[in-house]
């Protein structure tokens, strides 16, 4: 029972220790009471009883000399009247009963001379008493007296303090509960607000507060609390308001930018393109047209005219893409690698004369991502590795894959120029080239692009190279959960 | 059999003279009217354009539309286009220099008949136009239209 003790409610606590308390008082002093007045009663019992064997002892010792029956009988009578006296037995000097006063039922006078047992035995008290004349015994007085009186006497006293302990008992009951209302109720007043605080999240909700007394203090403490709280909270939710409204602001700011950029590179791409075409076909109509009026030198600032501009065509292209790969939202999606890697082979077949001896594709590489802009990306990389391999005699390409943590590493590798470690710094940066564009054409946009598709799906690039002997670049995209 | 005219709507002049040189290099016999802009477009098709008459509209083969035009672009005269019962069948293939996604996917859904980037390299250019005009002026067929029936 008491190891629940602490999760009793303080009101039922508080009631259980008063009437626990209270009644264990009130039955120790019942208890003692009753001991004591059980042991006067007996004493006072024993006293009176004494005197009356005294008294009757004197009566009765000349008429025991004298073996006057009569006369003892009319003394012994007398008894009948003291309701205590359960029997009254006379004794001569032999031991034998002379007379005697027997209470309906009781048993025959006991004999003297066997070990005869005095005082309180049992429901009875035993007196003998030697009858004496001139300090000569001359015979034996017995008697015998049942408690009863006495037990009447305590059970009335016992139902009398049960009845005054139950009153008592009540009254404290009573004033217990009175008490509690005192103490415990403004407590539970506030542990109850408390709870309807903490339910509703509603701060403006106040425990009522009466007395300036230690309650009364811990109430308005616990309001001036609240009270704090819900400064607090409104002043968050006051700044998150104001931050919302700036991300907002940010947000549209951000947006409007982007539809600018959006806007900015569809007429790039629309407008730039088209003083170009006019460019490189004029100079293909003045070509055609006017052969006969230009010299050698003529048609070759002609071709120069016209290739710079399929240069510049190509950059604007690698611009636009760069532009699209940043900006563009991206999707996610499981994609099978391998397969795109295969259709890009393919597609650099289609556009290139003499492929590479050796193009080697792992199977079953998947990943997760926009596929166009990795397709962008592995189109770049692949390009690259054509593209630098191109003037060994026997080229050879090999993509491959590993689990690398919580990463796949796909590498892609050639055979082919490679590239000066010294200037790895350079290598992601737009328009930065490490190859003259006699040696290899390129706008120096492409690895810029495949650079920001990589950090577009949380992943990284890295490239190692020895020139003549090749370069390795490892792409490292994340891995989902649910792709292995 | 009946001739053609090609109908190019492209505003920067010095793609008007490209196409054209392109286009009658193309198709000699086939007249090629030009217009600068949107406007002058549907002023030709629906409007009082003195060069339009009914014989003119039913002779047209082909038309070629540039996507980026001024006061109305060359996506809304292809939607006037599509919504006039008069010009419906007319066989419209658009034109651009970008190669911009979402135009290529309106002009489908607005009913373009073909979709072409144009090569900054000319003699792609001109290989393109050649394709172009062969397909649409002898290969393919229009319906001698609908309303105003045709003189022959």
């Amino acid at each position: 029972m008491m190891r629940g003790w602490r999760y009793w409610r303080l009101k039922t606590k508080l009631l259980f220790l008063t009437l626990f308390v209270s009644t264990l008082g009130i039955a120790l002093v019942c208890a003692s009471l009753i001991f004591v007045e059980n042991r006067n009663y007996k004493k006072q019992l024993e006293s009176e009883l004494h005197v009356i064997a005294g008294i009757l002892a004197e009566q009765s010792a000349a008429a025991l000399v004298f073996e006057d029956n009569e006369q003892l009988t009319s003394i012994v009578s007398s008894l009948e009247r003291i309701n205590t006296i359960q029997q009254a037995c006379v004794y001569n000097e032999q031991g034998n009963v002379m007379t005697s006063l027997v209470a309906i039922d009781e048993q025959p006078c006991p004999s003297v001379d066997q070990h005869l047992e005095v005082g309180f035995i049992d429901d009875v008290y035993r007196l003998l008493m030697p009858v004496t004349l001139d300090s000569e015994t001359v015979g034996r007085l017995f008697l015998s007296s049942h408690l009863e009186v006495l037990r009447g006497h305590i059970r009335t006293f016992v139902w009398v303090a049960i009845g005054i302990g139950s009153a008592i008992l009540l009254a404290l009951v009573f004033l217990a509960l009175r008490l509690q209302r005192i103490v415990s109720g403004p407590i539970l007043t506030l542990s109850a607000t408390a709870e309807r605080i903490a339910m509703n999240h509603d701060y403006s909700i106040r425990a009522p507060v009466s007395g300036t007394d230690e309650l009364g203090r811990l109430g308005s403490t616990f309001n001036e609390m609240i009270g704090t709280i819900q400064q607090q909270n409104f002043r968050i939710l006051e700044s998150r308001d104001n931050l919302e409204r700036v991300v907002d602001a940010r947000t549209s700011e951000l947006s409007m930018a982007n539809r600018e950029l959006e806007a900015f590179s569809y007429s790039v791409s629309h407008d730039l393109r088209q003083p170009l075409r006019a460019i490189e076909g004029f100079a293909q109509a003045l070509e055609e047209d006017c052969a006969e009026q230009l010299d050698d030198t003529g048609k070759d600032y002609l071709r120069r005219i016209r290739a710079a501009s399929v240069r510049m065509a190509s950059l604007i292209d690698g611009l636009l893409i760069l532009s699209r790969v940043s900006r563009q939202p991206m999707e996610n999606h499981p994609i099978d690698l391998s397969q795109v890697l295969r259709e890009i082979t393919d597609e650099l077949k289609d556009i290139n004369d003499h492929p590479p001896s050796e193009i080697h594709i792992q199977q079953g590489i998947q990943v997760v991502g926009d596929s166009r802009m990795l397709r962008i990306a592995f189109q770049n990389l692949l390009g690259n590795a054509w593209k630098y391999s191109s003037r060994e005699e026997k080229r050879v390409i090999e993509v491959s894959a590993r689990p690398e943590g919580r990463t796949i590493a796909i590498e892609i590798r050639d055979n082919g120029v490679g590239f000066d470690m010294r200037y790895i710094d350079k290598l992601f940066v737009a328009f930065n080239r490490l190859h003259t564009p006699s040696e290899f054409g390129g706008t120096g946009i492409g690895l810029a692009t495949v650079y920001r598709v990589i950090r577009r799906h949380h992943g990284t690039i890295s490239a190692t190279s020895e020139v003549g002997k090749g370069a390795s670049f490892v792409v490292k995209l994340p891995v989902f959960a649910d792709q292995r | 059999m009946d001739i053609h005219s090609i109908l190019v709507v492209e505003d920067n002049p010095d793609d008007q003279v490209l196409a054209v040189r392109a286009l009658n290099s193309a198709s000699e016999n086939s007249p090629v009217i030009v217009l600068e802009d949107g406007q002058q477009a549907l002023d030709f098709l629906f409007g009082d354009d003195a060069r339009c008459s009914s014989s003119n509209l039913n002779s047209i083969g082909v038309v070629l539309l540039d996507v980026k035009l001024p006061k109305v672009s060359g996506l809304e005269v292809l939607k006037s286009i599509r919504s006039s019962p008069l010009t419906d069948w007319l066989p419209v293939v658009m034109l651009t220099s970008s190669d911009e996604p979402a135009d290529l996917l309106e002009a489908y859904r607005l009913g373009a008949n073909s979709f072409i980037t144009k090569q900054i390299n000319y003699r792609e250019f001109t290989e393109q136009m050649t394709l172009l005009a062969r397909y649409w002026l002898h290969v393919n067929k229009v319906p001698k239209t609908g309303s105003v029936p045709s003189s022959g």
